[in-house]
């Protein structure tokens, strides 16, 4: 059997060969008789894998798939909704701004402090990390990863969704939270900046991770609201 | 499509329906791409993406091929997440003698399935894609992240072995 030409013969059958590399094979195949045997039988398996039969699985697996996508909200077209539009309660915008000048503040801080792990952050920041008026031991804080690509597509998919469908919601609430976005960004891009001079520090970590969350927070809230409209 | 609407709307029993008739393909992609190795989970979380995805399909081809090329990137996701898989892509030399036998039952796909199982993964994930679903070796390349003469070679790996069992 000659290695070189029995090397290209899946190639040969898939038609990827140039006009004189296949002469060339070709030629070879009429004196060749090992080589000639080894392509029927690559010809019989690449038939075969193309009539294999679906098979599914032995267990019915929708009982498990019924449950987890209850907590998974379908992405719902809008071209399918009406146009009513939206706007956000006050409440709700003084909230998102509170929280925003938390978010804002605590990365301002840290960027003033040069990300000094062992100090504290102030009062405001720590109401941020602590969610709940005490802050979280260092012990469980786990640093927050850049790459993370299940969050990044989640936060495309919302992004998406929401300039979809913008047209829905009151123009001066989509300024506010475009705005209140834009912010929330910045807090990251600088935490980000901080982290790189600095990788160690918790805080720095918390803080970023935190300023992800809300984003994702807003968004979710904000497609929630354009879906019920 | 009119399933494919509901279900896109959140109408669960729509969506069962599309479920129900997808199974069968997407479980055997899975199955046949993973050697059988979390193949049921897999399949569930192929499903649950579908769903979370389903406002995301435009129509631009049709319902089962978008299914199956997100069924196909979940899967290769979840290798991106197995570093020890990787280290088997151009391991398993070994597994020509174990499966150079011919069929030994009467069933013969059955015997070409657990022949493909036992296929270096590696060269088993590319024979799936190329021969079985269809996929070119450059659509191969992109989604594996190897260059297309390493789709080629490792095909042609994948065949010859085959070839053995059929014999």
């Amino acid at each position: 059997m000659t290695d070189t030409w029995n090397d290209r013969l899946s190639e040969y059958l898939d038609d990827e060969l140039t006009p004189g590399e296949r002469a060339a094979l070709e030629a070879h195949l009429a004196t060749c008789r090992d080589c000639t045997e080894t392509l029927e039988e690559l010809r019989a398996v690449v038939a075969r894998a193309g009539a294999l039969p679906a098979r599914g699985p032995d267990a019915d697996l929708w009982p498990g798939v019924a449950e987890r996508i209850e907590n998974a909200p379908a992405v719902i077209p809008f071209l399918t909704r009406s146009r009513r539009r939206f706007s956000f309660t006050l409440p709700q915008l003084v909230a998102a701004g509170l929280a925003l000048m938390v978010v804002s503040g605590g990365g301002v801080w840290v960027l003033n402090h040069g990300g000094d792990a062992t100090s504290g952050p102030p009062v405001a920041a720590q109401a941020v990390a602590g969610q709940g008026g005490a802050a979280a031991p260092e012990t469980n804080i786990v640093p927050a990863s850049f790459v993370d690509p299940r969050y990044d597509e989640a936060i495309a998919d919302l992004q998406q969704t929401l300039q979809d469908g913008r047209a829905q919601l009151d123009p001066q609430t989509v300024r506010i939270l475009e705005a209140n976005l834009d912010a929330i960004d910045k807090a990251i891009d600088q935490s980000r900046e901080a982290l790189a001079k600095d990788p160690a520090n918790l805080y720095l970590h918390n803080h970023l991770a935190d300023a992800r969350q809300r984003k994702l927070a807003l968004l979710r809230r904000a497609v929630e609201m354009v879906n019920k409209g | 499509m009119a399933e494919v609407a509901r279900a896109a709307k959140g109408d669960v029993r729509a969506f069962e329906a599309l479920y129900r008739a997808h199974l069968p393909r997407v479980h055997s992609l899975v199955r046949r791409m993973t050697a059988g190795r979390d193949a049921d989970e897999l399949t569930q979380d192929v499903f649950v993406r579908v769903w979370q995805k389903l406002g995301t399909f435009r129509g631009d081809s049709s319902f089962g091929t978008w299914l199956h090329r997100l069924a196909v990137n979940v899967v290769i996701e979840r290798f991106r997440t197995d570093q020890a898989r990787r280290a088997r892509m151009h391991d398993g030399e070994e597994i020509f003698n174990t499966i150079a036998g011919p069929a030994l039952t009467r069933d013969i796909r059955l015997d070409f399935e657990a022949a493909l199982e036992k296929l270096p993964d590696g060269a088993r994930e590319i024979f799936v894609l190329h021969d079985v679903e269809g996929y070119k070796h450059h659509e191969i390349a992109t989604l594996l992240e190897i260059s297309p003469g390493t789709s080629k070679a490792q095909l042609h790996r994948a065949r010859m072995m085959l070839r053995k069992h059929l014999k």
